[in-house]
């Protein structure tokens, strides 16, 4: 027998330790976060236009010259924060200082990667509906929010004499007149497994009161209810309506949001639904003789008058610098660039408060005099919408993720208006789903 | 003597291979050994704690439909890419071997699509094909070819084609590049002497450039093809996986798992899968095409 063929000590020895140290390469490559450094914070950007940025350079200039403490600014843009945010806590060196949707910093809330901020919270005295209260404590600071509503042409409206639209009905008549393709489509109903299309959905289920899970008091958790009761029948209801109204739909590429903005600029569409006003600065800047002509409006009601809210805020790393990130967003929000801030991107990013709303210095800005109209809408508005984590039960729904993340909402539309299958099987198969996700999760955890 | 003039010989090998080497572990055996024993453990993205799972994440993952649903696409996507690449880069290949006229500037032309960034190529493909501006259905509209603008990215059986379609046209070009090379060194005696033969261009084409290009098309599906299979960026600017999971290839799936349910062990594991499923492709193609022997029969 040869040598190599043969199980030798040294060659048990060696594989042995090659195994374990394959084994325990994670442990010793991942390391534990950077921990505190008290001259600096690293603080990424969901917002990053750059009037927004030039803000941030206002603020972060000035408190360097107040407290000696440099901040690192990030712009992973909107699309990518939450993957940046994830690979940086994966790598052990968690920002410091994170502005995005509340909704997306749920879960890190979950897995205890968010400092208690509840001080912060209650000095700035922040609104009680805008909060995100995990394990017993405040998580985020809430700067702004951003309603979802829409947008129609009421020239459009005028020349074909009708009225905008307050209920379904009304809707569907509305967009089956003004559907004149190929040159003019009624309306877009986004119908893939991305965001555009899974708020739509998001919305549309709260317009007629039909909710993804049951707080059970008892157990002082959330169950799946989707496809039980009158929750079935509204979500069926409600996935019909939205197949009747995309018969008046151009078909799109990938239904994200630019091209939800495309194509409204381009002319091609009487209504579009959208979350805040970045449709219209869009509209201003790329086909200014359309801005006039497109108004704000409430997404079609059904049962409820209730709408989704994206709340946006700082989120700070629970092993970072929390005092130093603390004291920048005491000071950010004092600070008079906040106003210029709010400004970046006018009526679409709304103040947390409705003082700020009404204040002299937020009203000061060219975009929002010309268009007081849409700062009406927003007051009538306001205060019916609800957060999605808060949407099916007085606590907060922690498995808000499980069909949040792959975007469940607009796959059940895609279902229907794509691939045509019935809305019953669609929204029975979509529970189904989110049951699975939950058990998965729970047996994980042990 | 003899030991000072070998352990010189090994200080002087050593040295020289030790950036080679050190970039290779670096770079490649310690991220391989990572994803390999991560895909061992629970790991979320959102928190640090390393929990030993074991096979837990392959038996998961092997148990979705979604995978093989993922992996029959990859092959579709793969195969198709690969063969229209070829058939693109035998065209230009060809084309650029004839003495015309413009030869200098149609070779910098060919080459453009594969210099140009995959972002680029990813929003111009969206922005002609998409169905209500774009400029390929206001064509097709205006020569009365359809009723109907053509949904290219957004429909489900469009979807795959345009987007092997869009890949093709960027990577035809490499392809194009080797067919060319390897055409410049064939002896033009061969020609004359099928020429001599009788042979017309057809039967040349079959009898001395093909055969020829045997080796140079082998490695260009070798390479292409893993490089296919991996593919990611383009696909997920066009469509994202869309429309309904119908472009949705294995790397798609394995990037959805980690930034959509942000589950990085679940994710490694597949991506080691991907890896051993490459691996027994390799193999196979060694066992069955021997490329050294085919690059000693090409001289």
């Amino acid at each position: 027998m040869r040598k190599h063929d043969a199980f030798s000590r040294r060659g048990v020895l060696k594989g042995s330790l090659a195994f374990g140290a394959g084994l325990s390469a994670p442990q010793v490559m991942v390391r534990s976060a950077r921990g505190q450094n008290a001259k600096r914070l690293v603080f990424i950007s969901e917002e990053s236009s750059p009037k927004a940025q030039a803000a941030y350079e206002r603020i972060n200039a000035d408190f360097k010259r107040d407290t000696g403490i440099s901040v690192t600014m990030e712009y992973p843009g909107f699309t990518n924060i939450a993957k940046r945010v994830a690979t940086l806590i994966a790598a052990g060196t968690p920002a410091d200082l994170v502005w995005y949707g509340a909704g997306t910093a749920l879960e890190v809330a979950v897995q205890g990667q968010l400092a208690n901020v509840d001080d912060v919270v209650e000095e700035v005295n922040a609104p009680q509906n805008l909060r995100l209260v995990v394990n017993g404590h405040n998580r985020s600071i809430p700067t702004s929010q951003q309603f979802v509503y829409a947008w129609y042409r009421s020239d459009l409206y005028e020349k074909a004499g009708l009225k905008p639209y307050t209920d379904w009905e009304s809707y569907l008549s509305a967009v089956r007149a003004l559907n004149k393709p190929p040159q003019q489509y009624g309306n877009l109903i986004p119908s893939t497994a991305l965001g555009a299309s899974h708020l739509l959905m998001f919305t549309m289920l709260q317009k007629n009161d039909a909710h993804w899970f049951r707080f059970d008091p008892a157990k002082k958790e959330y169950e799946v209810a989707l496809d039980q009761g009158e929750n079935l029948a509204r979500a069926v209801e409600t996935l019909d309506f939205l197949h009747e109204a995309h018969a008046s739909s151009p078909e799109a590429s990938n239904y994200n949001w630019a091209e939800l903005m495309s194509e409204y600029s381009t002319g091609k569409l009487a209504n579009s639904y959208y979350v805040g006003a970045r449709l219209l600065e869009q509209v201003q800047t790329n086909n200014p003789e359309l801005a006039p002509v497109t108004k704000a409006i409430a997404l079609p009601t059904r049962k409820t008058d209730s709408y989704y809210i994206s709340v946006q805020g700082f989120h700070i790393g629970e092993k970072s610098n929390v005092d130093g990130a603390k004291n920048y967003v005491r000071f950010f929000l004092k600070h008079p660039a906040y106003i210029d801030w709010l400004h970046s991107v006018p009526l679409h990013i709304i103040p947390a408060k409705r003082e700020t709303l009404r204040s002299e210095a937020y009203l000061k800005n060219e975009t929002i005099q010309k268009r007081m109209d849409v700062l009406e809408f927003l007051e009538s508005v306001w205060g019916k919408g609800t957060p999605p984590y808060y949407w099916d039960g007085p606590e907060l729904n922690p498995l808000y993720g499980l069909y949040t993340n792959d975007s469940l909402g607009g796959w059940m539309l895609a279902e229907r208006n794509i691939r045509k299958r019935g809305s019953r099987e669609i929204v029975q198969q979509a529970a189904e789903t989110i049951r699975k996700k939950k058990a998965d999760l729970a047996r994980r955890r042990g | 003597m003899a030991s000072e003039n070998r352990l010189a010989r090994a200080a002087w090998v050593g040295t020289a291979l030790a950036p080679a080497l050190t970039l290779l572990v670096v770079t490649a055996y310690i991220p391989i050994v990572f994803a390999l024993t991560l895909s061992l453990y629970y790991r979320t993205a959102f928190n640090p704690r390393l929990v030993w799972a074991g096979l837990d994440n392959f038996a998961w993952l092997i148990a979705q439909d979604a995978l093989w649903a993922a992996l029959w696409r990859s092959l579709v996507f793969t195969i198709g890419s690969v063969s229209l690449q070829i058939v693109v880069g035998l065209f230009f290949g060809l084309l650029l071997n004839e003495a015309i006229k413009g030869r200098a500037m149609m070779r910098s032309l060919v080459i453009l699509p594969y210099l140009l960034p995959t972002i680029v190529i990813g929003l111009v493909f969206r922005w002609i094909m998409n169905p209500q501006y774009g400029v390929v259905n206001q064509i097709l509209l205006d020569l009365g070819l359809v009723s109907q603008p053509i949904n290219f990215f957004g429909g489900l059986k469009e979807a795959m084609p345009s987007v092997i379609v869009a890949t093709a046209w960027q990577y035809g070009s490499f392809a194009a590049l080797l067919i060319f090379a390897r055409l410049q060194a064939i002896n033009p005696r061969l020609y004359e002497a099928a020429r001599t033969c009788g042979a017309g261009p057809w039967r040349s084409f079959l009898d001395v450039t093909l055969p020829n290009l045997r080796t140079t098309l082998l490695l260009i599906a070798l390479l292409r093809g893993i490089w296919m299979f991996n593919k990611f960026d383009l696909i997920w600017i066009i469509t994202a996986g869309g429309p309904l999971e119908a472009t949705e290839t294995l790397p798609v799936y394995v990037y959805k798992i980690a930034f959509q349910d942000f589950d990085f062990g679940r994710a490694t594991a597949a991506c080691v899968v991907m890896f051993l499923i490459l691996l027994a492709a390799s193999f196979a193609y060694f066992r069955f095409f021997n490329p050294t022997k085919e690059v000693e029969v090409g001289r």
